[in-house]
């Protein structure tokens, strides 16, 4: 670093107000000046675990109600429950190991600082930042309230919020990775026999851009992260699965004009009496029986034959 | 059409159509307005794409070569052709409540080398893209430091630079995947990740300025956006190799990446490269933001969580084919792909055509670049067999990257992060492409 500062001692002298600066140090370039201590305080709002941060104030659940409810509760929900995908505030207690975790400030955080610290640094959302410190107090104990951590009665200040213990606490810890030792091995790795082909669900992606039939991506409202079992069916049948959605499902899941229900084996059993061949000739085809009516193609005329066959393959299939 | 028989009729409007072609906006309408105008209004009829396309392909020479193209700075910041306009950056609504805390997805199917250009690297916002004056914008740096200091950012520009390509990646890259397929195109699978040459101060440097104390062993990294974005990052990090990055693949950094200062932490995930930065605090101990805590840990199945989860492990994917860019007949093809490690370089890369039977290893090409996108490839005469095409990446600590299920059998399918699994395409016989996982 000393290359940088050959001749330096030269600028102490031409620039007084560095005179005045604190932090003339011959091992730094100088740059820049000492913040003034409102510079910093009017920036410096992170709040720590031990409470190290917190300004001096209180808050009530009693106001934290009436703050919570015009302020957070249209996002959050009356009871923390959490509209659409915002997040949900409160309840889960219990959940992690479950397959379906809920993870709340209740059940999953540890430190009711980050709360605080969270509430006042970025909440509301639409306004970050607009909050009287008593306020961010209020809202914190009601939080802590509508998770059962802090009674109906409970005032948060700066000295007591350090000392809430959190239900989750304790039940986190630092990175242990690697977790997974891979061998690099190059020939018979496995049996080709045992490999099952788990397809994609369709539909929830946008794929307009690269697919003649795609989509926006747009139509779920719903998280659509589902259940997945490992895949039994042939990957004609998984082939078949998105026409059978996308042509079959209207009928086939109703039973509408006498069509046999996916999943209906007895149904299904009386279909295939005939033979696979008839099966898929009536599907392609058309076919007019005693149970019910099956158009050519389900009257998707513009579908392959082989892409019928497929979306046979898939209700058979799925139908033992 | 008085005057004109048929054939000169058609070679009209397709001169026409073509001079048109080398006009914009209001000029071209008016052009084509008038144009009509001359020939009556059937013209209008014969100027179908399909009948004039052919006019510039051999043995025709093309509009363009029969005319001039525009001048300079008729773009004075240049745009791609617009036969490129799909690619772009792309967002999946249902992922997030809103747009101005989300994700959108860089179009890596479309991407060569390992340089993503400004335009297309991923986003992630907390609390939307701030608009931030450079004139008003400051670093402070403060705490358990010998001189606190407060810098405009002329003042960090005067101190040493370093320019470095390194990759960025969001730690939920494929989190949406832990329990099955559901993504169908390579965009979404694995877009949360983009590659750059970056510019700025090493932060150990700004460290050597304030003189970190000897209880300093943390730092609080501060967001200026609605997030006031924070994370806690050890010291032996800023020590290390920790970016105050203010350019970007040469230019000032855009405003989605943090426009004018950033943080870069190499081979960490994104969210701790605090963007739009304009605090940093020493401290003794981490902070336990709202980012470390409720989000960016990794619940495990035993209902406990793993928390500062820094690294992106050793991670690669196949990007064509890909379902994107699917074989379009037999014959021989470059397959393609990226591979990355937040450990330091790639080592090699193997491949398989059988789902992981057999796998060979690929040539890594290019640059070969510590916490950098590395690209491999392999030729391949493709003759309509299907396929189940994997990569598997091993980085020079010896880490190889590993499958869905070892990465399940670990952490079970909820703590979304860091799913870093070899990654399957199905080719079917028509040469179409699928994302699927094996079992």
């Amino acid at each position: 670093m000393s290359n940088f500062l050959k001749g330096h001692h030269l600028a102490l002298f031409l620039t007084p107000i560095l005179l005045a600066s604190s932090f003339v140090n011959a091992d730094t370039l100088n740059l820049g000046r000492t913040p003034t201590p409102a510079e910093v305080a009017g920036w410096d709002i992170d709040v720590r675990p031990d409470g190290l941060g917190l300004p001096v104030g209180q808050g009530s659940v009693s106001d934290g109600e009436y703050l919570y409810d015009e302020k957070c509760s249209s996002c959050h929900g009356i009871f923390g429950e959490g509209e659409k995908r915002w997040p949900k505030l409160a309840g889960g207690n219990g959940t992690l190991a479950d397959d379906r975790p809920d993870k709340t400030v209740g059940s999953y955080w540890p430190y009711a600082s980050t709360l605080w610290d969270y509430i006042h640094r970025a909440m509301p959302f639409p306004a970050p930042q607009s909050l009287e410190t008593d306020e961010v107090y209020a809202i914190t104990a009601y939080v802590l309230y509508l998770n059962e951590i802090v009674e109906e009665e409970f005032v948060l200040n700066e000295k007591n919020l350090a000392a809430i213990v959190m239900p989750n606490a304790g039940n986190f810890y630092r990175d242990d990775r690697p977790d997974a030792a891979n061998p690099r091995c190059m020939a018979d790795c496995k049996d080709p026999a045992s490999i099952q082909v788990v397809a994609s669900l369709t539909g929830i992606t946008p794929t307009d851009h690269f697919k003649e039939d795609g989509n926006d991506g747009v139509a779920y409202e719903e998280p659509a992260i589902e259940e997945v079992e490992t895949s039994t069916l042939t990957v004609a049948a998984q082939a078949g699965q998105a026409t059978y959605q996308q042509a079959c499902q209207v009928c086939h899941s109703s039973g509408m004009a006498g069509a046999p229900i996916l999943g209906d084996k007895a149904d299904w059993q009386e279909r295939l009496a005939s033979g696979m061949e008839t099966v898929y000739d009536h599907a392609i085809n058309g076919f007019q029986g005693a149970k019910g009516m099956m158009p050519a193609k389900g009257g998707q005329t513009q579908l392959s034959d082989e892409q019928v066959r497929n979306a046979v393959d898939f209700m058979v299939e799925s139908s033992r | 059409m008085a005057g004109f028989n048929k054939t000169d009729e058609l070679g009209l409007l397709k001169r026409l159509h073509s001079d048109g072609e080398q006009l914009t906006g209001s000029d071209r309408r008016g052009f084509l307005k008038n144009a009509m105008a001359m020939m009556g209004g059937a013209a209008g009829v014969a100027l179908a794409p399909s009948v004039l396309a052919s006019n510039n392909l051999p043995p025709n020479v093309p509009s363009w070569t029969r005319s001039l193209g525009t001048g300079v700075v008729t773009h004075p910041y240049g745009m791609p052709s617009k036969y490129e306009a799909d690619v772009v950056r792309r967002t999946v609504p249902w992922l997030t409540a809103d747009p101005i805390s989300s994700i959108s997805f860089s179009p890596i199917h479309k991407l060569k080398g390992i340089i993503t250009p400004n335009g297309l690297v991923f986003e992630r916002y907390h609390a939307g893209v701030p608009t931030i004056n450079v004139e008003e914008h400051r670093l402070i740096i403060h705490g358990l430091v010998d001189r606190p200091l407060i810098l405009t950012m002329d003042d960090l520009r005067r101190f040493p630079s370093v320019s470095e390509i390194k990759f960025l990646e969001c730690p939920a890259n494929g989190g949406m995947e832990w329990r099955g397929p559901q993504m169908e195109g390579l965009q979404f699978t694995h877009g949360m990740l983009s590659c750059c040459e970056w510019t700025g101060v090493r932060l150990s440097t700004l460290l050597a300025e304030v003189g970190v104390q000897s209880e300093g062993k943390w730092i609080l990294a501060e967001g200026a956006d609605g997030a006031a974005m924070s994370r806690s990052i050890p010291l032996e990090k800023a020590m290390d190799d920790t970016i105050i990055v203010y350019a970007q693949n040469g230019e000032p950094l855009r405003p989605e990446q943090g426009y004018p200062i950033r943080m870069l932490n190499p081979g960490w995930e994104g969210n701790t490269s605090i963007k739009w930065l304009r605090r940093l605090e020493i401290g003794d101990k981490p902070w336990y933001q709202r980012e470390e805590t409720s989000k960016y840990t990794d619940l495990m199945p035993d209902g406990r969580a793993r928390e500062f989860t820094w690294v992106q492990e050793c991670n690669s994917v196949i990007t064509s084919p890909c379902p994107e860019n699917p074989f379009k007949g037999k014959g021989w093809y470059e397959i393609e792909g990226l591979a990355w490690t937040g450990k330091g370089k790639v080592k090699a890369v193997d491949i398989s055509f059988d789902g992981g039977v057999t796998w060979r290893p690929t040539q890594l090409k290019g640059l070969v670049l510590s916490k950098a996108l590395t690209r491999f490839s392999i030729m391949h005469n493709w003759q309509g067999e299907p396929l189940l095409l994997q990569s598997r990446a091993i980085d020079e600590t010896g880490y190889v990257q590993p499958t869905l299920s070892q990465l399940r059998q670990s952490r079970g399918v909820n703590s979304i992060y860091h799913k870093n699994s070899i990654h399957t395409w199905q080719v079917t016989e028509s040469g179409s492409v699928f994302n699927v996982q094996l079992s």
